[in-house]
């Protein structure tokens, strides 16, 4: 599999991912200064950068260990670009897989051709383009939407885009509760340590604990799952 | 220096301005753009096997392989811009689709963010603030896994396969933990509703329940969970027994 690391794929990763940057950039420079101008201050918008700098490290470290198992099937550049690009390990690695089981292989076969490659490259490239159509064209579209649920009552909209976030992330915990019991213990933990932190940073009105406070419910989290796992096992 | 100016949580009169005459228009039209370039250069690594390596797959395993990618996913290429619109806003939808890495990054960012800076989710104010995040979120990660495909890959091999594991499972769910928690602190009664809902859903979908549906029904438990919460917390409001709580 020389192709799939060679410095050609490296190469044609490069414009997409730049892009990506580009669109981040630019959207930053814009929310900086319109931000400014709509009241915030630079305290918050500096604090508000620097959460999100904090906060990504960690479950970055840890897309970086799904990409591992990424990288051993379709290469370094490809398994790159698509974790850069759209994608989540969750998509790619079944996209990937439903690509090479055309030829009959399954990921991590011995001796998959290049035409079998070539394909699950294809596979993850064509099925990841449907988010970025709707979202490129539907967004503007979906405000409307919003305001509906709110009824036109701006005191509502706060209420709801905090049950949304509430409805996604219980949908997305209790995957993870019905995972098994460290998955569980992590959830857990992981909202405890938060209330605890956000909770000292309340009293003592103490900003850096609110910049790593999910940095560090993370990793107490992560360390609870494992100290489960190695005891009590899982129980479901 | 905790930053905390009411008047700006608040949504005064320019401020919103601002936000609809200037930044939103201003970010639809490079959202798009941006977008839209990238649905064609993601083609790149495809378009060289095709041209520089002459690897042409037969057209019926490329159909044969979309075909079954659209079966699985496609009604979550609708759903979840839907779903996550009213978390992420506008300029998150654009990035967050653009990067990826939705529910284990992004999101998480984006609310860690709010709640340092003092401001609102679904507020204009709250808007820009998680616009910075994701893009310093994207900064992270771009670089790190850049980094790591060069770099890191040996390193994080010879961890033991336990750590390997543990990081791949356990610190996810942390984070969904403490965004829940987050959430949660301002809203427990809203809390409880889209637990209830999101574990009864999940319980009925690993039972099978809800196998009537075509294709595999998680897209349904995406729903119910998120616009099921929104729903019952629009209805507690408006019988008083919930409210935002108020800026300090």
């Amino acid at each position: 599999m020389d192709i799939a690391n060679s410095r050609w794929l490296w190469l044609s990763t490069i414009p997409v991912v730049s892009v990506v940057l580009l669109q981040a950039a630019i959207f930053l420079r814009r929310a900086w200064r319109d931000g400014k101008e709509m009241g915030l201050s630079e305290d918050q918008l500096r604090t508000g950068f620097k959460t999100g700098l904090i906060s990504a490290i960690g479950p970055a470290v840890a897309v970086l260990v799904g990409m591992l198992a990424l990288i051993a099937t379709v290469g370094g550049p490809v398994a790159w670009m698509r974790l850069s690009v759209i994608g989540s390990v969750a998509f790619e690695l079944p996209a990937a897989e439903l690509g090479v089981s055309q030829f009959g292989y399954g990921l991590g076969d011995e001796g998959i051709t290049e035409t079998a490659y070539a394909t699950a490259v294809w596979s993850m490239t064509l099925g990841g383009t449907g988010w970025l159509l709707v979202s490129a064209l539907g967004t503007p579209h979906m405000e409307k939407a919003r305001q509906k649920l709110g009824n036109g009552k701006d005191k509502l909209i706060p209420i709801i885009s905090s049950a949304a976030m509430l409805g996604a992330f219980a949908y997305f915990l209790t995957g993870e509760v019905a995972a098994g019991t460290p998955e569980t213990g992590s959830v857990a933990v992981g909202g405890l340590v938060m209330l605890l932190l956000l909770r000292i940073a309340d009293q003592r009105d103490v900003q850096w604990i609110r910049e790593w406070a999910l940095g560090v419910a993370m990793i107490v989290g992560l360390f609870v799952g494992v100290a489960l796992q190695v005891t009590v096992g899982s129980w479901w | 220096m905790s930053g905390t100016d009411s008047s700006a949580a608040g949504g005064s009169g320019t401020g919103s301005d601002v936000y609809q005459d200037s930044f939103i228009p201003y970010i639809n039209t490079w959202g798009r753009r941006t977008n839209l370039l990238a649905v064609l250069l993601s083609l790149g690594p495809a378009v060289v096997l095709l041209t520089v390596f002459d690897i042409v797959p037969p057209s019926q395993a490329i159909i044969g392989a979309f075909v079954s990618v659209a079966a699985t996913f496609g009604i979550f290429w609708v759903v979840e811009p839907i779903s996550y619109y009213p978390v992420l806003g506008i300029p998150g939808t654009y990035m967050a689709f653009l990067s990826g890495n939705i529910s284990n990054l992004r999101l998480p960012c984006a609310a860690a963010a709010q709640e340092s800076a003092d401001v609102q989710t679904g507020t204009p104010q709250g808007s820009i603030i998680s616009t910075i995040a994701i893009a310093a979120s994207i900064g992270v990660n771009t670089t790190l896994l850049g980094v790591g495909a060069f770099a890191l890959v040996s390193a994080f091999q010879a961890l033991p396969g336990l750590w390997q594991n543990a990081l791949e499972s356990y610190l996810v769910p942390a984070v969904f933990g403490a965004i829940f928690a987050q959430f949660g602190r301002d809203y427990p009664k809203v809390a409880g509703v889209g637990f209830v809902l999101a574990l009864a859903m999940t319980l009925l979908l690993e039972a099978g329940v809800l196998n009537f549906l075509p294709g595999y029904p998680l897209y349904v438990v995406i729903i119910v969970s998120v616009f099921g919460t929104i729903l019952i917390a629009r209805w507690m409001w408006e019988q008083g027994m919930i409210e935002a709580p108020e800026d300090d």
